[in-house]
């Protein structure tokens, strides 16, 4: 039963992880930018959160209702002003431009918040459990996890039947292609970023209510969404929610084993899988 | 030819960093018109064409629209000015569907202000009735012909005054190459103009009007199609020193 509780609770936390990965798996897959500054946009956006819901004195979900529009447009002017001038076929200045923004993330939120730890209030449901049988899962984490699917089928319909969805996968395929016959790639880039940022304003809410947040988290979170999109496959939607269940059921049943090997497991099973299958469970499947 | 043409070219010069390619190419073309471009390997035939696309940049005025100098552009700019592109070597979205490769082209495409009649998903299975049966497969299974046949249809969807060819034979099989030439006259029949670049010299001439012949960056030959000898073309695809073996 312990093992049980383990799976479903490691399962739970693979959600939040599967938040974390939509977005870095959505840039690398249309425009080959490994955003190296993922984990420290969520922690931005994780303050930006917690002050919004300071301020206007609202609850976690209506502090989504406001954050995640003005994340999208902060993504929308990121790639614009920023990464459209990096994008190409040498992925080296995009790394590099990603990894400036995160020192530069890092440094004003220290400069701005302290490098005190805060959390977003949840009134109650941070602490929130259900008891199925024996099993207590808490509420939150259920939320998480639903939130998880519900955004990840719903891009994976996006990408699949809508106008821009069809101009996203031309101009990943073929980006000089897609702009012989209309399409303007950066146009769709920006639309891409804003989506992965967007998508993100709703991990940092989460993020924030579940555990404490301070300026230096970014890069630990950064590994998790890292690891969980290799683990299923650079680029491919559905493998980097799958790898990021894997991902947190390797950290819970790692925890229980003894208390300090939760992130070691983790990390194990990533390099399991780039040593087994270094393309990623699903990797090369369909996006 | 006294009325304006579609678009024409006034001593376009272009090239690659410090290459120069293309060396004063004076070109038209007018509505309806099917011209040919021939020349050998890395004569400037595609580059003319990226140039004509806002691939590759030109100096301002060298290029007109309807007489009027068009500047600089980005090619999705120039898909609304009325241009389109069936690339070398095909360039579809892998891993997309045919109808959805298709799609893109009609969204993004140039919208019809005037009465004329808009390409549409059925007007482009009409020409190509394999893409109706292929129209949820995914592109790389298709056979190098009906990938062809897919490339044509996203360049027709985006309602092209003016459709740039690039070695759409180059790779197929003769009995596919005439089914895709077959399809040229209902493209260029409401007026859409067409230039082809083309290896096959034959071919080039019987499908054409007119001709050009590029040798390393220079027009050496511009005569209506059917006027035009098998010698004056080796000459002037080869350049005068040489002396063919007929």
């Amino acid at each position: 039963m312990q093992w049980l509780d383990a799976a479903i609770q490691g399962v739970l936390l693979g959600g939040l992880y599967a938040q974390y990965a939509l977005g870095m798996s959505l840039m690398f897959g249309v425009m080959r930018i490994v955003n190296t500054a993922h984990g420290d946009l969520l922690i931005l956006l994780s303050f930006a959160a917690i002050v919004i819901a300071t301020y206007l004195g609202i609850g976690p979900y209506a502090t989504m209702f406001v954050l995640v529009p003005l994340a999208a447009v902060a993504g929308y002017a990121l790639q614009r002003l920023v990464l459209n001038r990096a994008v190409g076929s040498d992925p080296l200045p995009s790394l590099i431009a990603t990894f400036g923004l995160s020192i530069t993330i890092q440094n004003a939120l220290l400069a701005g918040f302290t490098a005190d730890a805060r959390s977003l209030p949840g009134n109650g449901l941070e602490s929130a459990s259900l008891s199925i049988g024996p099993l207590f899962v808490g509420l939150l984490p259920v939320q998480i996890f639903c939130a998880a699917l519900v955004l990840t089928g719903t891009i994976h319909l996006l990408l699949r039947r809508t106008r821009f969805g069809r101009a996203l996968r031309a101009a990943a395929a073929d980006a000089d292609a897609a702009s012989m016959i209309g399409v303007n790639p950066r146009h769709v880039y920006a639309g891409a970023t804003a989506l992965a940022v967007g998508v993100l304003g709703v991990a940092a809410v989460f993020h924030a209510l579940r555990v404490t947040v301070s300026p230096a988290d970014g890069p630990g979170q950064l590994i998790y969404a890292f690891e969980a999109v290799i683990i299923g496959g650079m680029g491919s939607l559905w493998g980097g929610f799958l790898g990021a269940l894997l991902l947190g059921v390797a950290q819970v049943v790692g925890g229980r084993i003894d208390a300090g090997w939760g992130s070691l497991a983790g990390h194990l099973v990533f390099l399991a899988v780039l040593a087994v299958r270094p393309q990623g469970l699903f990797g090369g499947g369909s996006r | 030819m006294s009325r304006n043409p579609l678009l024409s070219t006034h001593g376009l010069i272009a090239g690659y960093g410090d290459f120069q390619a293309l060396f004063g190419i004076d070109f038209e073309i007018h509505p309806k018109e099917v011209v040919a471009f021939i020349g050998a390997n890395g004569a400037g035939k595609s580059t003319f064409l990226k140039c004509l696309m806002g691939l590759v940049s030109t100096a301002p005025g060298t290029v007109r629209l309807d007489g009027e100098p068009i500047a600089r552009r980005s090619p999705h700019e120039s898909v609304k000015l009325g241009l389109a592109m069936v690339p070398e070597g095909r360039r579809l979205f892998a891993g997309m569907s045919v109808e959805d490769n298709l799609l893109v082209a009609r969204d993004h495409g140039r919208r019809l202000s005037e009465n004329g009649r808009a390409w549409t998903l059925e007007r482009v299975h009409a020409l190509f009735p394999v893409l109706r049966d292929k129209r949820d497969a995914r592109v790389e299974s298709l056979s190098g012909g009906q990938q062809q046949m897919v490339s044509i249809g996203r360049a027709l969807l985006c309602n092209p005054r003016l459709l740039l060819c690039d070695e759409i034979s180059l790779g197929l099989a003769p009995l596919v190459i005439r089914e895709i030439y077959a399809a040229l006259p209902t493209i260029t029949a409401e007026g859409t103009a067409a230039l082809i670049v083309e290896q096959d010299v034959g071919l080039a001439k019987s499908a054409s009007s007119r001709l050009y012949c590029l040798l390393e960056g220079r027009v050496t030959l511009h005569r209506p199609s059917s006027e035009v000898s098998r010698a004056e073309i080796t000459q002037a695809y080869f350049g005068t020193s040489h002396h063919a073996v007929a």
